[in-house]
């Protein structure tokens, strides 16, 4: 109650001081007593954080189940909401998802606009260059077509020619880039958007005939009976497994150890396991919290 | 008539009953139907909003989000997404489709107008805008007195800007609000009208049910009334039902008669043919009875074999000639089970209202008048006052006399016995009376039959005989050499130890005779034969009273000793038959040993002739009344 309280006023103080961004708060959906707080690691929170007791995400709301809006439009809810209401329990702290462009995560983190993110993002080298990642989850590619699949898209290859939809700066939009090299005189036609529903949006309306998603959303997208009368998989093959990491900047240590030791007495509390079987992301489980495991 | 009556009264109750299950059915019905109406009332309100949010959800979906492009509505709108949300929608507007239109940040500032104004719209903590900015679209009927019909819809409806279902800010729509109202007004009165059919239909299925019901019971309750009146086995009516009629019919302040029937062998048709062959007879006599009777009249069952009848508009001897032709129709032989019987029936007349207006007092008097019969040699007697008595009243006469026994309030009188040839009283008829402290001296008519109906009849006989022998001995040492004698009952010779009883209190030589009354009917002849036998052996004498008035066998006097017989006074009046019945009475009382006595004899023509015929005694009011002993005369100068 407290919390939901303590959420509305922040989003209140965020539209008055005019935030170009819309904040929105975690689901409280995950109660699990089981995850206790840890004095000793509040202690070794950075002083900002201590002091406004807040740890604030940046989060892209349109990737069903690891993160989304609630129908009511200004709620996020999802399994990365829930992980992290989870971390801010272990260390003591409120838990706030912010709205924000996926694009623009790694400079809004890399300024300390804020604290960290929740992106579903994949760690990658090229990424480690600007900030450090903490990984907790894994997971592949895959393609998402029409129900019916009326192009015909069996894998990768035979994307050559179509016009495939992606959300911008993604590792699925680095992956058909470097698709584009078999394809010779038949180049993909991408359309990179804003966020992943945009893209999708492109796909529902025929203006693409595929979109790359991580597996989760796009395992999703096939499944939920809103959704699966117009997405099915392409095919099961996942490509390019990697891990999705928690992106904090590059000399925020502090806050990076921190994170890493929380979400290791998440995943050993159980907690960790009942919120992936929760959104039905068993498979996409983590047994050890890396840093910066990209390869 | 009554039948009739009493149908119309069941109809009518059953009418009552039906209208009153009619309007209290019609409660529920009623309500029902109430509860329905508000329900498609309701319904319908809420269809017309939910209409207006569904068009609102379209236009902010369809014109609205598409414009802003991705606006974050906290800052305002550019002046390219002005235009473009002009465009979208200048055409709703002017075509009237949609009547006023706000978009408004979270905050509540009116970011774009149809009007271009910037100020109104519902507060900010209006519900409706705080349900829309948290996710949940909005309508509301409001009043608007330009609009057509009165009323248009408002709806508050959350901007989803992005694929995302990312909430920008709120919609504020008023949308036309008469064709909706006209088509649903439609779509009521269609359904008030099948609602109106159907509920008229239940009406008349439950009508229906509750008629049927109470038809049904009705019915039932008729044949309950039916059966509670009538008798199972001859279908008259039974006595209750004859108690009812009989009260209206001595209501009607007309003379007329009760009559109670009692067939007199039916007991023994029962215990030889069966219980069969007696219904079967009862069922004979009731067609009988009806036949015989008028249409007015009514005959009813009183139980066993006792009927009665209520006979209107008749005086005594109407009633009498009537229930000759009724006794004749009766008593007409029939066959049952192959046997050839004839049936014979005692009928108690009670006159109303000469005998009363109560039903109970006339049925009590007309079942005296018909024991009086049973007990007398009529068939048809009709009551007569208070020389029946009653058996009600026999029952208090009992209680009394079993008093006056303690209380020592009887009193014996004798008359004196006359030797017609010299003249001398050779003995004396112990007569009792009862000095009752309110009637005063009570003939034994008045109490005897009482007490035979009861044990009195021992302890009276013994305190008669007990006083009798002591008014022997004290008028044996006045010197009167008197025999006495004193009536015995025939329950007292059905008593095993009455004959040593009385030679037990005689113990006397003194002459002692016992008068046995012949009407008194001998239930068991052996044990009353052996009595007087025994009696006789121990020297007492025993006479025949009444002889002549009962039904005496002359077989009975064949085997008992008897000393005497008294000619019953009837045969005294001089005329030729009566002279050959004394004469031939005393040829056979002689023959048998006995001597003979004149009962009766008021005169001394009488008393001349009765002692020409043969008699040897004599006694009536001629010589004396029955008076207390000192005052018998000694009669030597009478003569």
């Amino acid at each position: 109650m407290r919390k939901i309280i303590a959420a509305a006023l922040l989003v209140l103080a965020t539209a008055g001081c005019g935030s170009s961004e819309m904040s929105a708060t975690a689901s409280t959906a995950s109660v699990d007593n089981s995850v206790q707080f840890d004095q000793a690691l509040h202690d070794k929170l950075p002083l900002s954080v201590r002091n406004t007791k807040t740890l604030r995400f940046l989060t892209d709301a349109s990737y069903a189940p690891m993160e989304q809006f609630a129908p009511d439009g200004r709620t996020i809810v999802g399994f990365e909401p829930d992980l992290a209401d989870a971390l801010g329990r272990v260390l003591g702290v409120r838990v706030q998802m912010v709205e924000g462009s996926f694009q623009t995560t790694l400079d809004r983190i890399a300024d300390g606009t804020y604290d960290a993110a929740f992106m579903s993002m994949t760690d990658t080298p090229a990424r480690e260059k600007r900030v450090d990642f903490i990984d907790y989850f894994t997971a592949g590619t895959s393609i998402v077509v029409q129900r019916g699949n009326p192009a015909g898209v069996s894998g990768l290859d035979s994307l050559c020619g179509q016009i495939v939809a992606v959300e911008q700066s993604t590792t699925q939009a680095d992956l058909l880039r470097r698709s584009q090299k078999q394809c010779g005189g038949r180049p993909i036609q991408i359309i990179q958007t804003k966020t992943n529903a945009d893209a999708l949006l492109q796909l529902r309306t025929g203006r693409a005939a595929a979109v790359l998603n991580d597996y989760p959303p796009a395992s999703h997208l096939a499944t939920d009976n809103r959704t699966s009368n117009y997405f099915q998989l392409a095919s099961t093959a996942q490509y390019e497994p990697g891990l999705f990491g928690i992106p904090v900047a590059k000399g925020n240590t502090q806050l990076r150890g921190v994170l890493q030791a929380a979400l290791e007495k998440v995943i050993a509390s159980g907690t960790y396991a009942d919120l992936l079987a929760r959104w039905g992301l068993s498979d996409g489980a983590v047994k050890t919290v890396t840093v910066n495991g990209a390869h | 008539m009554r039948r009739g009556r009493g149908g119309r009264r069941g109809t009518r109750s059953g009418s009552r009953l039906f209208a009153i299950y009619s309007v209290v059915s019609l409660l529920p019905v009623g309500a029902l139907g109430l509860v329905l109406l508000s329900g498609v009332r309701g319904d319908a309100a809420k269809q017309g909003q939910d209409q207006g949010k569904a068009q609102a959800a379209v236009i902010a979906e369809m014109a609205i989000a598409p414009a802003l492009d991705d606006a974050d509505l906290t800052q305002g709108i550019t002046a390219g997404q002005r235009d473009s949300l002009a465009k979208a929608t200048d055409l709703a507007l002017y075509h009237g489709s949609v009547l006023r239109m706000r978009l408004r940040n979270f905050n509540g500032q009116v970011i774009f107008s149809d009007d271009g104004s910037t100020s109104g719209g519902v507060p900010v903590t209006d519900p409706a805008f705080q349900s829309a900015s948290l996710g949940t679209s909005a309508a509301t009927l409001v009043r608007d007195a330009e609009a057509p019909g009165g009323q248009i819809i408002q709806v508050l409806q959350p901007v989803f800007a992005r694929a995302s279902g990312e909430a920008i800010g709120v919609l504020e729509l008023y949308l036309p609000y008469d064709k909706i109202a006209a088509r649903l007004h439609q779509q009521m009165v269609v359904t008030y009208r099948r609602l109106g059919v159907g509920l008229g239909l239940l009406y008349l299925a439950v009508s229906l049910i509750s008629w049927s019901t109470t038809r049904s019971l009705r019915r039932y309750a008729a044949r309950q009334a039916h059966e509670a009146l009538h008798d199972g086995l001859t279908g008259l009516p039974n006595r209750e039902a004859f108690r009812q009629r009989a009260a209206d019919a001595v209501g009607e302040r007309r003379d007329g008669a009760v009559v109670v029937v009692d067939l007199n062998r039916f007991k023994e048709v029962n215990d030889t043919l069966g219980h069969h062959a007696g219904d079967q007879l009862l069922r004979v006599i009731t067609g009988r009875l009806r036949s015989a009777l008028r249409a007015e009249d009514t005959v009813a069952r009183l139980g066993g074999d006792e009927f009665a009848l209520i006979l209107p508009g008749l005086d005594a001897a109407g009633v009498r000639t009537l229930l000759e032709r009724v006794r004749a129709e009766l008593t007409r032989e029939m066959v049952l089970d192959g046997v050839p019987l004839s049936i014979e029936a005692s009928f108690g007349v009670a006159l109303y209202p000469a005998h009363g207006d109560d039903v109970e007092r006339l049925l009590r008097h007309a079942d005296a008048a018909m024991y009086q019969g049973k007990r007398g040699a009529a068939d048809i007697v009709i009551y007569s006052g208070e020389r029946v008595a009653q058996p009600t009243q026999w029952l208090v006469v009992q209680a009394e006399l079993r008093h006056a026994l303690e209380r020592d309030e009887l009193v014996l009188h004798y008359q004196p016995k006359v030797r017609l040839a010299d003249g001398v009283v050779t003995g004396v008829e112990a007569l009792v009376r009862w000095q009752h402290p309110e009637r005063g001296l009570l003939p034994p008519a008045a109490f005897l039959p009482a007490a035979e109906q009861s044990g009195l009849i021992e302890p009276l006989t013994a305190w008669v005989l007990r006083r009798a022998l002591a008014d022997q001995r004290a008028w044996t040492a006045a010197g009167r050499d008197w025999a006495v004698s004193v009536n015995v009952s025939a329950r007292n010779l059905e008593t095993p130890s009455f004959a040593s009883s009385v030679i037990d209190l005689w113990n006397s030589p003194k002459r002692l005779v016992l008068e046995i009354t012949e009407t008194a009917v001998v239930d068991d002849v052996a044990a009353a034969q052996h009595a007087l036998r025994e009696l006789a052996a121990a020297g007492i004498g025993l006479s025949v009273d009444d002889f002549g008035a009962g039904y005496t066998s002359l077989g009975r006097l064949r085997g008992v000793p008897l000393t005497e017989i008294k000619i019953d006074r009837s045969f005294v009046e001089e005329s030729p038959e009566n002279r050959a019945i004394v004469r031939g009475v005393v040829a056979l009382a002689h023959g048998l040993g006995c001597r003979v006595t004149a009962e009766g004899v008021e005169t001394a023509e009488v008393a001349a002739w009765v002692a020409a015929a043969g008699c040897d005694d004599a006694q009536g009011y001629f010589y004396s009344r029955p008076v207390p002993w000192a005052q018998v005369p000694t009669l030597e100068g009478v003569r």
